[in-house]
């Protein structure tokens, strides 16, 4: 049935993600994605630190429940096999997704 | 007076929404510190103040402080109780920032809300009041909150200066019913609309067309309204947006918006909302990652039962969302991979609802 194998091996415990690890929530979900972007602290040996400015730059990340638009990952939309491939989401989809009138 | 042992203690102004109105429904007085300590302009900022107010305003016995750099606030919370209200927003956010949370409190109000809120209606940061309107508010009805819902949208008003209008209306209710929801079923409609204001009545029109173009080889069912405001009831402020959703056989609802941005025209707007769309019902799941916490507070407040919905990946603010809701009402979600959900990503939202009943609630 399924044509596709195991496409990702891991699959993520979002229970203990959540409750019970110390990863903030941007963290957890940028992990998703890449696993080893995190910087050695050790390389940093100078006196003087540059702060992270994480905190105090992004601060005007606003409290907002839309997530901006990206015009350039909309793009995709303007191919025909993408505007295709969710067909079968509507009623009027066969469930294997090839029909067309 | 103070209580060490009960107070809940937050750092930083994120998720500064979620977290007065998790206190306010459980009772429990929280402290948040940190509130942009490092900023050049430190503290709370106009808008942030202004929902202290208006949660004030909409609460009877409610104790707020907040420390005189700004950086800090104490909340003791007192009883919900509604009754007819009205309430300027500040320019710098729309009135969308102040209703979703308002919502969240509404329906375990003393007496039911009758709530005038002036100022921007639609904008690029919060739902817009036709999303409100038409998404958020049949989210409620999921839980069995739904005689008298009302968002009546009287003026709309366009940022800058804004100069709109809206009345909320939303019933009491004594318990929310268990959800148990799981089948997304199929997109059955789409439904749109389109408002310009202080431009061109045709823009709607344009929009309309230009949405239609990439909709209509999906269903016949789609209907796309122009909704015309004139004059006074327009705003102070040019602006036009197209707002969509598409409805599925179970009742799921995706959506998605766009708004007028200088110098692009119309019609790519439009495009912009329809494929905007096209991704969330892509996404699939029963309900959209905008109306999570939503949908999910209403779970953990619903009988003593387990509810259940099928979602997409918790977003940042889900994440912190559920992490707040354990501390201060110490449910804990089960969230687990749907079956049958194929090559998606969706997940199984789990929990055993609290049982909480509305002791505000005025008898007769």
């Amino acid at each position: 049935l399924d044509s596709s194998s195991s496409q990702r091996p891991r699959r993520r415990d979002w229970t203990k993600l959540i409750y019970s690890s110390d990863l903030t929530p941007d963290q957890i979900l940028s992990s998703n994605k890449e696993e080893d972007s995190r910087e050695s602290d050790a390389e940093v040996d100078e006196f003087f630190h540059i702060k992270k400015s994480d905190s105090t730059n992004d601060d005007e990340m606003l409290d907002q429940t839309k997530e901006p638009l990206n015009p350039e990952a909309l793009q995709q939309w303007e191919d025909e096999e993408m505007l295709d491939s969710i067909r079968n989401l509507f009623i009027t989809g066969a469930s294997t997704g090839d029909a067309d009138e | 007076m103070t209580l060490p042992s009960s107070l809940i203690q937050f750092s930083g102004h994120h998720y500064l929404r979620h977290r007065l109105v998790l206190s306010i429904l459980s009772g429990k007085p929280i402290r948040i510190d940190k509130i942009r300590p490092d900023d050049k302009n430190p503290g709370l900022r106009d808008y942030e103040i202004s929902l202290l107010r208006i949660l004030e305003k909409a609460t009877n016995g409610t104790i707020i402080e907040i420390s005189v750099t700004g950086t800090a606030l104490l909340l003791k919370p007192g009883i919900i109780s509604g009754g007819p209200l009205t309430h300027e927003c500040p320019l710098s956010r729309s009135v969308g920032y102040f209703l979703e949370p308002l919502i969240m409190l509404a329906p375990f109000a003393k007496r039911p809300f009758q709530l005038t809120l002036r100022g921007i209606t639609t904008d690029d940061h919060d739902l817009s009041v036709d999303l409100i309107r038409t998404v958020t508010l049949p989210h409620l009805q999921l839980f069995g909150i739904s005689d008298g819902l009302e968002l009546r949208i009287k003026k709309r008003g366009s940022p800058p200066a804004g100069g709109g209008e809206v009345q909320f209306l939303c019933p009491i209710v004594k318990q929310v019913t268990t959800l148990n929801f799981v089948e997304p079923g199929k997109i059955k409609r789409i439904r749109g609309i389109a408002h310009a204001v202080r431009v061109s009545p045709q823009f709607s029109n344009r929009m309309i067309e230009a949405s239609r173009s990439v909709l209509n080889r999906y269903i016949p069912d789609i209907y796309l309204y122009s909704d015309v405001y004139k004059g006074e009831d327009s705003g102070k402020s040019p602006g036009y947006a197209l707002s969509l959703l598409a409805e599925s056989t179970t009742s799921a609802i995706y959506c998605a918006e766009a708004t007028s941005q200088p110098g692009v025209a119309p019609e790519d707007v439009a495009l912009l909302a329809t494929r905007s769309l096209l991704t969330e019902i892509g996404k699939g799941g029963c309900v959209d990652e905008r109306h999570q916490t939503l949908v999910l507070l209403m779970m953990v407040l619903g009988s003593e039962d387990v509810g259940r919905c099928r979602m997409g990946e918790p977003t940042v603010r889900t994440i912190q969302f559920l992490r707040d809701v354990h501390s201060l009402f110490g449910t804990t979600f089960k969230i687990v991979p749907a079956e049958s959900s194929g090559s998606s990503n969706q997940l199984m939202y789990s929990c055993y609802g609290t049982g909480y009943v509305n002791v505000n609630r005025s008898l007769a």
